[in-house]
């Protein structure tokens, strides 16, 4: 399930769009999937902005509306069901047409009400309460009420539909209870106590219990009138949505929406360049920086996204490595020396060209509510390096690093090939490393071989990987940080804890699941992000900013971090023809 | 027509003693990480710029067309050995051998090369020094490359094998050995030098694709196909003609290289 | 000159048949005798088999494909029962061959030198010295130049009469006891022709060596041989001394082809016009 979400930043992480794309992003889709562990928390959306939000619009918006906006899709929608979406143009389809009764502000982080006007969760996380809005109607014209809530609730938690959104709610082996209190109030009752169940549902997007068109009967501002396969998803506005704006005009102002399916990203720039397309999420940093050349005011960066790129040693007990560099990669000292010796805020400037942050721990200071503010940065010191390697017993001789045993100090990373921005960080740091005396090979490998390597024969020594999180809750990396998880990389299905640290590390995660209180949640999930840091088992490099870019004949735009960028306001943006 | 040779074998001489001398004439030499200026166009310090990472582009090829102008050849010699090995024996043999050889051929065409690629590379240590990479890589080029030829070579050789000369040759009681040796060999001569020349191009290239599979020359060492690999997403050609150096080169050199030939394989007609 | 070849020793006696696969034979029961210094022509038209008759006696057919059954005795052995070893020690030693167009049979990518070297070594073992010492006394036997820079050149830096000779003089380097000649001068204009006819009068009188001469041409067959064979669809339809032959014809086949010989009109042009007219028509139907 987790596949899609990584799928779609995948062409970004991964560079060129060339032959071995396809297997490169499978390979990204099961580590994704891995670390990502389950729940679909990329597409929070978000149609209901508060009013003074709307005024900063206002004056643009009032004078024009309609319009189409085009943008490219990067592959083909894999499905038109809610429930079934798993890929990210899939993903962009329900944001765009998806009517959801809570939506996270892509600006501001915060849950907003939306088709519900408002909800409670109960203290023990188990159940939540809705308020529905009344008087509001599917695209068809079928009334809207508290029956398709729960109607929807049970599709999405019906184990026949396998749904990949309600992945992310399922708790407990019984079943989800609704019950409907009056057509505008419902609850609904899960077996165990769901963490962050209230932001789940910005994910969920209500489906008609009565329409006889089934899911393309939609609540959103938009609806799908035309599918042309491997070419374009035509949008239109859905004439029946609910929303007005502050002066009391009915949303969303567009006419239409064309979405061109172009997975390359060559063909996507020129037909931005040629005004063919009004939007590029994802915008590759070398593209920003062309275009940025010519035309500042049409790219945004919007500083540090979610994702991260960085690097871990080999600790898997029986790996298939010569005992002293298991000992070298299992020594916290080894990995934090490590650690300072790179020079993050080169790897930000040199390979990102300053589009990119030097990474602090494991969330990107981005997460607003997750991220731990008071961890201090890796401070990049060769010399403090060396000296905590030679208080563990290694020694420089001749300008190379040899442990206590006089075993040179040379390991190889592997990085997947194809990603021009990897092998330049693993080149980077190869110089880095060597002015503490540590050797390093640079080994690019095809996405599979890496991903067999990682998960199966354990065979590699250090893997530099970029991990796309699109999620902002911390439980859905539970599998990636419980050291019993497959996914738990640097030493994954670990029967006990093999340390004390990733002991409290799986006490901490599991009480931070467990709590419905956020504060406490925050708390447990700090000291996590604390452990990481001071343990190194991943060395977190650089968090990637948010690159877009915005034809100047598109208003309202205002791209964020956070999936859909450009378009998270739609409903708001306005086209002029050119 | 004699000048034409005499500047293909200067413009040889000059880019082969260029990489002799890099040393000398790019002291900042290929690994060398100018951070403070990465991506920079052409200057005094760096005469083609510096590439992404802040390396000094001229540096680096010129020990590129060294590994490049001694890896490519050399693989090229040996696929071309195997092609006659295999493509002119079978062709000259004739028979049995000719379709057990056209077989394997087929065969080895129709193995998938990027999956035992991959095979080669889980075989092999991670930890490869470059120089070691080379190796590997003159290796892997040379035997997977002689396919195409050999399938040429097969043919004309069988079409030497009816010849008059080859029956007078018989008929004048040479030995098989020798008459392929001597009366055959000679005559696959063009196509050999055809072939050779063709796969140099190829191979350097092909270099740069094994580099996808982590088999080609490792960082940080260059290569003509590295360095070329760095065109592959220039979207615009005439804001930075000096990137396009490593690909005027290699033009430059196979050009040099093939009027040279043609001019000897004239004088010898 | 009939009367004196009866009285010399048997060179070559065979008596064979010659099949490519499962098809009708190409060769059928031929029955030749070749004797000691004796020049025998074979005359036939294309595709009647001579040239499988002289790959047979070679032991140059495509083992594969065709299937030779009978006796060529050779000497004093069954060529048809020699292993490939042997018989390649047999030829150019033994058996020599000029084949029709010396420019392809010659190899176009080597120098003169280098061809007549290799035809040498393949049955001497002598120095270079002698290797050349023999080069050029075969290169003088056939009226070529010795020079160096003879040697040097390529064949398509020849005419085709010099590279006639050069074939002819590789062909006698080892002085073999019999040269066949397959069609060896119709690639000629008619002067090279007759001055490469009278080199193989010559070389046959000076070293006495067999030749086997054969052509569709009859008129040069006249010229050089003693004897004839007519092959005829796989068959030798007729054998005798040339005279007798050219002067009573006895298988019909034979009629024709004498009655298909171009002649220099004599007396009146009107006269022989018909007569090449309906030769013509005749072996267009044969």
């Amino acid at each position: 399930m987790m596949r899609r979400r990584n799928s779609s930043f995948a062409p970004s992480g991964l560079a060129r769009p060339n032959s071995s794309t396809h297997s490169l992003r499978c390979g990204l889709h099961s580590f994704a999937a891995s670390r990502l562990g389950h729940g679909v928390r990329r597409t929070i959306f978000q149609y209901f902005l508060p009013l003074m939000f709307c005024f900063t619009f206002l004056g643009q918006v009032w004078a024009q509306g309609g319009g189409e906006l085009r943008f490219c899709l990067r592959a083909e929608p894999k499905t038109f069901d809610p429930l079934k979406v798993e890929d990210d143009a899939s993903v962009s389809i329900r944001y765009l047409t998806g009517g959801v009764l809570v939506r996270m502000n892509r600006q501001t982080q915060a849950l907003e009400p939306e088709l519900a006007q408002s909800w409670k969760v109960s203290k023990d996380g188990k159940s939540i309460s809705f308020k529905l809005r009344t008087g509001i109607s599917f695209s068809d014209g079928t009334p809207f009420s508290a029956e398709d809530v729960a109607y929807t609730v049970q599709q999405l938690m019906d184990p026949a539909l396998h749904s990949p959104t309600g992945d992310a709610f399922r708790s407990g082996p019984s079943k989800v209870e609704t019950k409907i209190i009056s057509p505008s109030q419902i609850a609904i009752t899960f077996p165990a106590p769901v963490a962050g169940l209230d932001r789940l549902f910005d994910q969920v997007a209500i489906l008609s219990a009565r329409s006889s068109k089934k899911e393309m009967a939609v609540l959103g501002p938009f609806m799908v009138a035309d599918y042309k396969p491997g070419t374009t998803v035509l949008l239109k506005r859905n004439p029946n949505y609910w929303k007005t704006d502050a002066q009391g005009r009915k949303l969303p102002y567009l006419d239409s929406i064309s979405l061109d399916i172009q997975p390359n990203r060559d063909v996507e720039m020129l037909r931005f360049k040629r005004g063919e397309v009004d939007l590029i999420n994802a915008l590759d940093s070398e593209y920003f920086d062309k275009l940025a050349a010519t035309s500042p005011q049409l790219v945004h960066d919007a500083g540090a996204s979610l994702d991260s790129e960085q690097m871990w040693f080999n600790e898997v007990a029986k790996a298939p490595l010569p005992a002293y560099k298991k000992n070298w990669f299992r020594s916290a000292t080894f990995r934090r020396a490590v650690s300072q010796a790179i020079n993050r805020e080169d790897l930000s400037r040199v390979v990102f060209r300053g589009h990119a942050q030097p990474a602090v721990g494991p969330f990107s200071p981005a997460n607003k509510f997750w991220f731990n503010s008071k961890l201090k940065p890796t401070v990049y010191s060769p010399q403090a390096s060396l000296k905590s390697l030679q208080a563990e017993g290694f020694r420089l001789e001749n300008g190379t690093l040899k442990d206590r045993e006089g075993n040179d100090v040379v390991f190889s990373i592997i990085t997947n090939s194809g990603n021009k921005y990897r092998e330049r960080m693993a080149v980077l740091i190869q110089e880095d490393l060597q002015k503490v005396g540590i050797h390093v090979n640079v080994v690019t490998l095809d996405f599979p071989s890496l991903i067999e390597r990682m998960t199966q024969t354990f065979d590699y020594e250090a893997i530099l990987l970029g991990l796309t999180n699109v999620g902002l809750d911390p439980n859905e990396e539970m599998n990636v940080w419980l050291s019993s998880s497959e996914n738990h990389q640097w030493n994954p299905q670990q029967k006990t804890p093999e340390t004390a640290w990733e002991a409290e590390i799986d006490r901490l995660m599991r009480a931070q699941a467990s709590g419905a209180d956020a504060k406490k949640r925050k708390e447990s999930f700090d000291r996590v992000q604390e452990i990481v840091v001071e343990q190194a088992p991943f060395i977190f490099l650089v968090n990637k900013n948010a690159l877009s870019a915005v034809s100047s004949s598109v208003q309202g735009a205002s791209p964020v971090i956070l999936h859909p960028q450009t378009f998270w306001n739609a409903e708001r943006l306005t086209v002029t023809a050119k | 027509m004699k000048a034409g040779r005499t500047l293909a074998c200067v413009v040889l001489l000059i880019v082969v003693g260029a990489s002799l001398a890099a040393g000398w004439l790019a002291p900042a030499g290929y690994a060398k990480q100018y951070r403070e200026a990465a991506d920079a166009p052409p200057s005094a310090q760096h005469w083609l710029g510096t590439d992404e990472i802040g390396r000094d582009r001229f540096a680096r090829v010129l020990y590129g067309t060294r590994i490049s102008l001694l890896l490519a050849p050399a693989a090229a010699l040996l696929s071309t050995f195997l092609a006659v090995l295999v493509g002119g024996l079978a062709g000259y043999l004739g028979g049995v051998w000719a379709r057990v050889a056209m077989a394997v051929t087929d065969l080895f065409l129709s193995l998938p090369w990027l999956f035992l690629l991959i095979t080669v590379r889980a075989l092999m240590p991670l930890n490869v020094s470059p120089l070691v990479s080379v190796l590997v890589t003159f290796l892997i080029l040379g035997a997977l490359g002689w396919t195409s030829a050999a399938r040429v070579l097969c043919a004309t050789a069988a079409t030497l094998r009816s010849s008059d000369f080859v029956c007078q040759a018989r008929a004048s009681g040479i030995r098989g050995g020798r008459l392929f040796w001597i009366h055959v060999l000679p005559n696959l001569k063009p196509v050999l030098y055809a072939q050779f020349w063709i796969s140099i191009p190829v191979f350097i290239l092909s270099e740069a694709n094994l580099g996808i599979l982590g088999l080609g020359v490792a960082e940080p060492l260059p290569s003509w196909g590295s360095l070329l690999r760095e065109l592959e997403g220039l979207v615009s050609v005439g804001e930075e003609p000096w990137k396009f150096v490593p690909l005027i080169l290699l033009v430059v050199v196979v050009t040099s290289f093939q009027f040279l030939l043609s001019k000897q394989e004239e004088v010898a007609a | 000159m009939t009367t004196g070849a009866h009285t010399r020793p048997t060179l070559l006696s065979a008596h064979f048949s010659v099949r490519y696969g499962k098809r009708a034979p190409t060769l059928r029961n031929v029955k030749l005798e070749i004797l000691q210094g004796e020049v025998v022509g074979l005359v036939g038209q294309s595709g009647s088999g001579k040239s499988t008759l002289a790959m047979t006696i070679l032991g140059l057919l495509d083992r594969k494909r065709a299937h030779a059954e009978g006796t060529v005795q050779f000497e004093d052995r069954d060529l048809l029962q020699l292993g490939e070893r042997e018989l390649r020690s047999l030829r150019g030693r033994k058996l020599a061959l000029v084949l029709q167009s010396p420019l392809s049979s010659l190899n176009p990518a080597l120098r003169i030198r280098t061809q007549l070297r290799e035809a040498w070594r393949a049955h001497a073992a002598g120095s270079s010295a002698d290797c050349e010492q023999a080069i050029r006394a075969a290169l003088e036997g056939v009226s070529l130049p010795s020079s160096d820079e003879f040697l040097r050149k390529y064949p398509s830096q020849m005419s085709v009469g010099q590279a006639q000779r050069v074939l002819i003089a590789m062909a006698i380097l080892h002085r073999p006891a019999l040269l066949i000649a397959d069609e060896a001068t119709s690639a000629l204009d008619v002067i090279t022709q007759a001055e490469i006819l009278a080199l193989f009068r010559e070389l046959n009188r000076q070293t006495g060596m067999a030749i086997l001469y054969i052509s569709h041409d009859l008129a040069s067959v006249a010229e050089i041989c003693d004897r004839v064979a007519i092959l005829h669809e796989g068959q030798i339809v007729e054998c005798g001394p040339t005279e007798e032959i050219l002067s009573c014809p006895q298988h019909e086949y034979t009629q024709r082809l004498m009655a298909a010989m171009p002649r220099i009109p004599r007396t009146n042009a009107a006269q022989s016009r018909p007569a090449a007219a309906s030769a013509a028509k005749a072996t267009g139907s044969g």
